[in-house]
C-alpha cells in the first residue's frame, strides 16, 4: 500500500514512528471511550467489554459510529476528547475497518488520548502497515479470527480472555480484578 | 510499466514526436523495421508515433534512463544484450555503421541534429533516478499510504514549524544536493541541542521542507557553519526561556543572484529567499538537533523570527561599508552573519535633519533595548533605513562614525542604572555606582543597511540576554563557499 516515499529530516536517534499518547496512570476518575466502529458482531464483544469494565470499577461512555467504513464523525471526537480520557476502538475484522479505526485511533492521541484498538488476529500485519503509514507507535489487541461465523458467548469469551490486556494498554496500572 | 522486450541482437530506437528530426527520419524507421535487423522503437511522447512501426510506449521514460538517452533520435545497437554502438540525432553515414544498412533515408538531407531527450527536461533526470535507479541516499525511508495526505503525513512526524512543508522526497532531495558541491555525506558538526551530526544530506533534506531551492544551498550551509561555531551559542539560543533566535544577514553578489531582498520590506513576509533560508536553518535544529518549543526550547513568549529571520544588506550605496566587510570578509566575497537576536522594535523619527540629532534619538531608542536600566546585557542589531543613513552620509559619517557616537551617546552614570535607581529594582550591580556605564559592549552594536527607499522607519533587534557573557556569546560571520 505504501507508494509514496520520503526521507527522514531528523537525527533518527528515534523510531520513525510518533510515540503514542502516555496511558494513564490510575482509572480513578476517568471515564473510557468505547467506540464501537460499528461493524457486525461487535455490539455483542464491547457490550460485554463494558461489564467487565464495569466490575473493575472502571467508568466507561459508550460510542458507536455511523459506519465502520469511514472514520468517526467531528462531534464523535470532539465528544470523547471533552468526556474521556482514554478509548477502546473494537472490533476490527476487516480492512476499510482496520484502516478507519487506525485513523481514529491517531486522531485521538494526537488530542492526547491514550487508546487501543481491539482486532481480530488477520488483521494485525493491515494494522501494523496501517500504523506504520500513519506514523504511529499504536497500541494493539487482538481476539481469534473470524468472529461473524460465532456465537455470543463465544465472542463474550473474547472480551473475558482480552479485557486485562486492553485496560492495560491504555492504564500502567490494572485495575483489581474481582 | 509492463516488461519492455528489447531483441539481444538488433536496433533499439528511442524517438519523439516533438522532435522535428524524429520526424523527419519516419521513414527511415520504416526502412529499418523492414531489414534484417530486429528493431524496436520506443516512443517517450506518442505510442502511435512512429506510424511506420510498431513503437513501444516509453512515455513512463524508464528505458530511455536505463539506456542514458541524451539526445533523439538515438539509435542503438545491441549484441548479445549489449550495446555495441550508438549515434543520436540524424547523420546517414552514422546510422548506415550503426545498422550496418546501407541506402538508409535517400532523398533526406545527410545530417540534422536531434533534439533533447525528455529525460533531460528540467527536474526530470532526479525523479527518474528515483524511480528507477540509486539515488544514494542514506537517510532512513518513510513510507506513506497511496492514499494519505503527504503535507499531513510531515505534521503528524512533527517536521514542521506549525506551517506546511515541501515532502522530501529523493527527487526534490537530489535536486537540492545539485546546488552545492559538497558530497551528501560530509559532516558539517553537531548540531544543538542534542549535538547530533548533520550531514550535507540531512541538511538539504530540511532545506527542502523549508521551501528552499537548489542554489539557495551554500547559503544555508554557511549559517549552518556560523550556528556551530561554540561562540554562536546555538544551544543556549534555542533553549533560552527568552524571545531569541538566529537572525541571518547575508552580503556579497550572491545575494542578488538567488534574488535575495534587501529593499522593501525585507525584514517581512514575500522573498522566498529571505524567507525559507532562515527558516531551513530552524528546521534543521528543530529535526536534527531535536530542539522542539514546549520540550527542549523553553521559550516563554518566543517570536515570529522563530519561524525565520534572514535578509541580504543593501550594498548598492558605494558609501556604506557592508557588515560582512567590517567584520573581515574581503569586499565583493559572499558570506552570513549569525546575530541571537529578537524580533524588532520599531524606530520612529521623521524630524532629525543632523546626524548629531538622529544621533541621539537613535541612542534613546538603543538605551531600551532588554530593559533600559541593563547594560552590557544583550548586543543589538540596527537596521538603518536608507533615508536615515542618508542624513549620516550627507554630512560625511562613515560605519565607524556613526558606531562610535552612538556608544558615546549611551554612556550614563551607573548610579542612574543600578539595582533600585528611580525606584526600578532591575539595573546594574550596585559596585557601578561610580562608573560610567556602557550600554553595550564596544562590539555588542552591529548596524545593517536596508529597507525601501522612503521611509523614516529604522529598526532595532534586540540581542540575546547570553550576550552579557561577553566573550562566551558572540555575532559569528563566516564566508560562503561556493
Amino acid at each position: 500500500m505504501s507508494s509514496f516515499v520520503m526521507r527522514d529530516p531528523t537525527a533518527e536517534t528515534a523510531s520513525d514512528l510518533r510515540s503514542r499518547a502516555s496511558p494513564l496512570t490510575s482509572f480513578a476518575g476517568k471515564t473510557i471511550a468505547l467506540m464501537d466502529i460499528g461493524k457486525m458482531r461487535g455490539e455483542e464483544f464491547i457490550d460485554r467489554l463494558e461489564q467487565l469494565c464495569h466490575r473493575r470499577g472502571v467508568a466507561t461512555r459508550r460510542y458507536k459510529k455511523p459506519t465502520n467504513t469511514r472514520v468517526a464523525p467531528r462531534e464523535m471526537i470532539k465528544d470523547i476528547t471533552k468526556n474521556c480520557q482514554a478509548v477502546i476502538i473494537a472490533l476490527s475484522d476487516c480492512g476499510s475497518c482496520t484502516s478507519c479505526s487506525t485513523h481514529d485511533l491517531n486522531d485521538l492521541d494526537k488530542k492526547g488520548l491514550p487508546g487501543v484498538s481491539v482486532l481480530t488476529e488477520e488483521f494485525r500485519q493491515a494494522f501494523n502497515s496501517q500504523t506504520s503509514a500513519i506514523g504511529l507507535e499504536a497500541a494493539s489487541v487482538y481476539v481469534p479470527h473470524p468472529m461473524q461465523n460465532r456465537t455470543t458467548t463465544e465472542l463474550h469469551a473474547f472480551a473475558e480472555q482480552s479485557v486485562d490486556a486492553i485496560l492495560l494498554a491504555i492504564c500502567s496500572v490494572s485495575p483489581p480484578n474481582p | 510499466m509492463a516488461a519492455v522486450c528489447l531483441p539481444t541482437n538488433g536496433l533499439v530506437i528511442f524517438a519523439k514526436r516533438g522532435c522535428e528530426t524524429c520526424v523527419m527520419v519516419e521513414p527511415v524507421f520504416g526502412q529499418l523495421a523492414q531489414s534484417r535487423m530486429q528493431t524496436v522503437v520506443l516512443s517517450q511522447d506518442d505510442p502511435t508515433f512512429p506510424s511506420l512501426v510498431d513503437a513501444l510506449d516509453d512515455t513512463t521514460l524508464e528505458q530511455s534512463f536505463r539506456f542514458d538517452v541524451e539526445a533523439l533520435p538515438t539509435v542503438i545497437r545491441l549484441e548479445n544484450g549489449k550495446e555495441i554502438a550508438r549515434t543520436f540525432g540524424w547523420n546517414r553515414a552514422e546510422w548506415e555503421r550503426v545498422t550496418g544498412l546501407q541506402g538508409l533515408g535517400l532523398g533526406l538531407p545527410n545530417m540534422r541534429p536531434g533534439c533533447g531527450s525528455m529525460t533531460r527536461e528540467p527536474g526530470v533526470w532526479e525523479e527518474l533516478v528515483a524511480r528507477y535507479g540509486d539515488s544514494g541516499l542514506a537517510s532512513r525511508r518513510v513510507a506513506i499510504g497511496e492514499w494519505d495526505d503527504e503535507i499531513e503525513a510531515c505534521f503528524d512526524r512533527g517536521w514542521s514549524d506549525g506551517l506546511p512543508v515541501v515532502p522530501p522526497t529523493d527527487a526534490r532531495i537530489m535536486r537540492m544536493l545539485e546546488g552545492t558541491i559538497r558530497k551528501p555525506q560530509d559532516v558539517i558538526g553537531l548540531v544543538p541541542p542534542n549535538l547530533v551530526p548533520i550531514t550535507v544530506e540531512k541538511v538539504a533534506i530540511n532545506a527542502v521542507l523549508a521551501g528552499c531551492k537548489p542554489e539557495y544551498m551554500p547559503v544555508i550551509l554557511a549559517a549552518l557553519e556560523a550556528a556551530l561555531e561554540p561562540e554562536a551559542t546555538m544551544h543556549g539560543v534555542l533553549c533560552s526561556t527568552c524571545f531569541s533566535g538566529p537572525i541571518i544577514v547575508v552580503n556579497g553578489p550572491i545575494t542578488r543572484e538567488i534574488g535575495m531582498n534587501s529593499g522593501i520590506n525585507c525584514l517581512g513576509q514575500g522573498n522566498r529567499a529571505n524567507a525559507t533560508i532562515g527558516r531551513a536553518l530552524q528546521l534543521i535544529i528543530r529535526n536534527v538537533g531535536g530542539g522542539r518549543p514546549g520540550e527542549i526550547d523553553r521559550a516563554v513568549l518566543g517570536g515570529p523570527g522563530k519561524y525565520t529571520f534572514c535578509f541580504a544588506e543593501d550594498e548598492t550605496d558605494p558609501t556604506w561599508v557592508p557588515l560582512s566587510v567590517a567584520r573581515g570578509i574581503a569586499p565583493g566575497k559572499n558570506a552570513v552573519t549569525l546575530f541571537q537576536g529578537d524580533g524588532i522594535q520599531g524606530f520612529i523619527d521623521q524630524r532629525s535633519r543632523t546626524p548629531e540629532q538622529l544621533t541621539k534619538s537613535l541612542a534613546l531608542s538603543l538605551l531600551a533595548v532588554g530593559n533600559w536600566k541593563l547594560c552590557e546585557f544583550t548586543n543589538a542589531m540596527l537596521v538603518l533605513v536608507p533615508e536615515h543613513y542618508a542624513i549620516y552620509r550627507d554630512a560625511g559619517w562613515n560605519r565607524d562614525r556613526i558606531t562610535r557616537e552612538l556608544h558615546a551617546a549611551m554612556v550614563r552614570p551607573g548610579k542612574n542604572v543600578i539595582q533600585g535607581a528611580l525606584g526600578i529594582a532591575e539595573g546594574m550591580d550596585v559596585t557601578r555606582k561610580d562608573e560610567t556605564v556602557n550600554k553595550f559592549w564596544p562590539e555588542g552594536l552591529l548596524i545593517v543597511q536596508a529597507g525601501g527607499k522612503a521611509g523614516l522607519f529604522s529598526a532595532i533587534c534586540a540581542g540575546w540576554t547570553g550576550g552579557r557573557f561577553r566573550h562566551e556569546s558572540q555575532t559569528v560571520t563566516k564566508e560562503i563557499k561556493l
